[in-house]
């Protein structure tokens, strides 16, 4: 009977690595995964609209203002109406940008500042040389909650 | 062959995670909402870990969130003095609910009619969802912060564990103490299961299971560490705990014997919760990160995958996929 052949120190190593010999070492397998579990995505909120709970479970993603039943004839009137008022907002950002815009806030603020952009949710205003009471902020961030209202000159 | 337990770790939250929530099994699956101190609660698909969204709004660290049964209705309580409730599968804000302090825990009746509140200026607060302008029923008794809060006994009790080292169950229609327990100190979690009317609560180093009904002891078992939170299977054979270590701990509830530890978290343990199946839990850790853990370690669920020892040679590359390294909150 010949003596068995002793393992050199990489031939131990690649046992270990393999997972084989696993009664001799004790290593017990990892369980395997798919993949991990997917992140937030870092441009938007999320709750996917395509989403098959969405598309069940999201009739207007706002209540309308009538009833709480959906009014067939009045849906297509108030949707149009709503994506008029969106569009309307949307383009006044726009012409906003890099204009002196004054902005009336809660706790009776009012203050200043050149428009610079908004952030996708409409959470944040991003503007700059702020004149506030207590100096003049070069950039600063405007919560949109805060902000009861804006003007400027189009 | 033994296997050894695969974690799935969810990132996204930047700040420690203090509290999670898992809906009912709705035809959608089951949900997960995290409650973070970033402010910003999340809610993931409850298998898988996936992110579907972030409720954006609260301006201050959020200490509690809750999901309604079928997932269609996110409550979260926070450090703005506000309880928010959402609409679940659109992300939107559906109500703000003012307070006069920090808000810590909240909680919906099976039905979602009724939002229980409760937090640092000691009032437990009983809002109508249907009339949400009404001032909410207030509750008064204790003497310190609400930690949580809970509707038991199919909504007609509440039962409430504050700072003052007591837990008071509460009924409903009288707005009444009804019982009370007192500990040496503070209850560090609560959890209810309806299944059986078990409460189960930790303070110190130990998980103590009562009786919902009657606050009458069940038993206590002693962990290694001092424990944040604990959860029973919905099957009452095991159940989890975490705290201060960094473990997740798994015991037999009948004989009170630990069976596993398991290493992960890069900081304290501060909520664990069994999936409303039984066949995973979730924790929440001080290093900003949710991991799910498997209850049969090597069952194919969700992520994790059954590989049988003779496919083991052919998939090897994807067998050992471990995770990308930890980025400490």
């Amino acid at each position: 009977m010949t003596p068995p052949k002793k393992k050199t120190l990489q031939q131990h190593a690649l046992t270990l690595l393999s997972g084989a010999n696993t009664e001799r070492f004790n290593m017990a397998t990892p369980v395997s995964v798919l993949r991990l579990p997917k992140g937030p995505d870092p441009n938007s909120r999320g709750f996917d609209p395509k989403s098959a709970r969405f598309i069940a479970l999201c009739r207007t993603s706002i209540a309308t203002s009538a009833s709480s039943e959906t009014n067939a004839e009045q849906l297509p009137r108030e949707q149009h109406a709503r994506s008029v008022l969106r569009e309307t907002f949307l383009r006044c950002l726009l012409s906003m940008t890099n204009k002196k815009v004054h902005f009336l806030m809660h706790e009776r603020v009012k203050v200043e500042a050149t428009f610079g952009a908004s952030d996708i949710d409409v959470l944040n205003f991003q503007v700059s040389d702020l004149h506030t009471p207590i100096g003049v902020q070069k950039e600063a961030l405007i919560r949109c909650q805060d902000v009861i209202s804006f003007t400027f000159d189009s | 062959m033994a296997m050894r337990q695969t974690p799935l770790t969810c990132s996204g939250h930047t700040r420690p995670v203090v509290d999670l929530a898992f809906s009912g099994i709705t035809p959608y699956g089951y949900f997960l909402i995290s409650a973070c101190k970033d402010g910003k609660p999340m809610l993931r698909q409850g298998d898988t870990g996936d992110w579907i969204g972030t409720f954006l709004g609260h301006k201050g660290a959020v200490w509690g969130a809750t999901l309604n049964t079928d997932a269609t209705k996110a409550a979260t309580a926070a450090a703005d003095f506000t309880a928010k409730v959402w609409d679940a599968v659109s992300g939107d804000e559906v109500l703000t609910l003012a307070h006069k302090h920090i808000v810590k825990t909240v909680n919906f009746t099976q039905d979602s009619t009724c939002l229980l509140t409760g937090g640092n200026d000691k009032l437990l607060r009983l809002y109508d969802l249907i009339n949400p302008e009404a001032a909410p029923q207030e509750i008064a008794g204790h003497t310190s912060a609400i930690k949580k809060a809970l509707w038991c006994n199919n909504d007609k009790q509440i039962l409430s564990a504050a700072d003052d080292k007591t837990i008071r169950l509460w009924d409903r229609s009288s707005m009444e103490e009804v019982k009370q327990l007192k500990f040496d100190t503070s209850v560090s979690s609560m959890e209810y299961l309806a299944d059986g009317e078990i409460l189960v609560i930790t303070y110190g180093k130990t998980i103590g299971f009562y009786n919902a009904l009657s606050l009458d002891l069940i038993k206590t078992v002693d962990a290694p560490a001092p424990i944040n939170s604990a959860s029973l299977h919905p099957d009452k054979d095991f159940f989890v705990a975490g705290g201060e270590d960094f473990k997740l701990y798994k015991f037999d509830y009948g004989t009170k014997e630990e069976l596993e530890s398991y290493k992960g978290h890069f900081g304290p343990v501060h909520c664990v919760r069994f999936s409303p199946d039984g066949e995973l839990y979730a924790s929440g850790s001080e290093d900003g990160t949710l991991r799910l853990w498997q209850t049969a370690v090597g069952k194919t669920y969700g992520l994790w995958k059954c590989v049988l020892p003779e496919d083991l040679g052919v998939e090897n590359s994807e067998q050992l996929y471990t995770s990308p390294p930890e980025i400490k909150a």
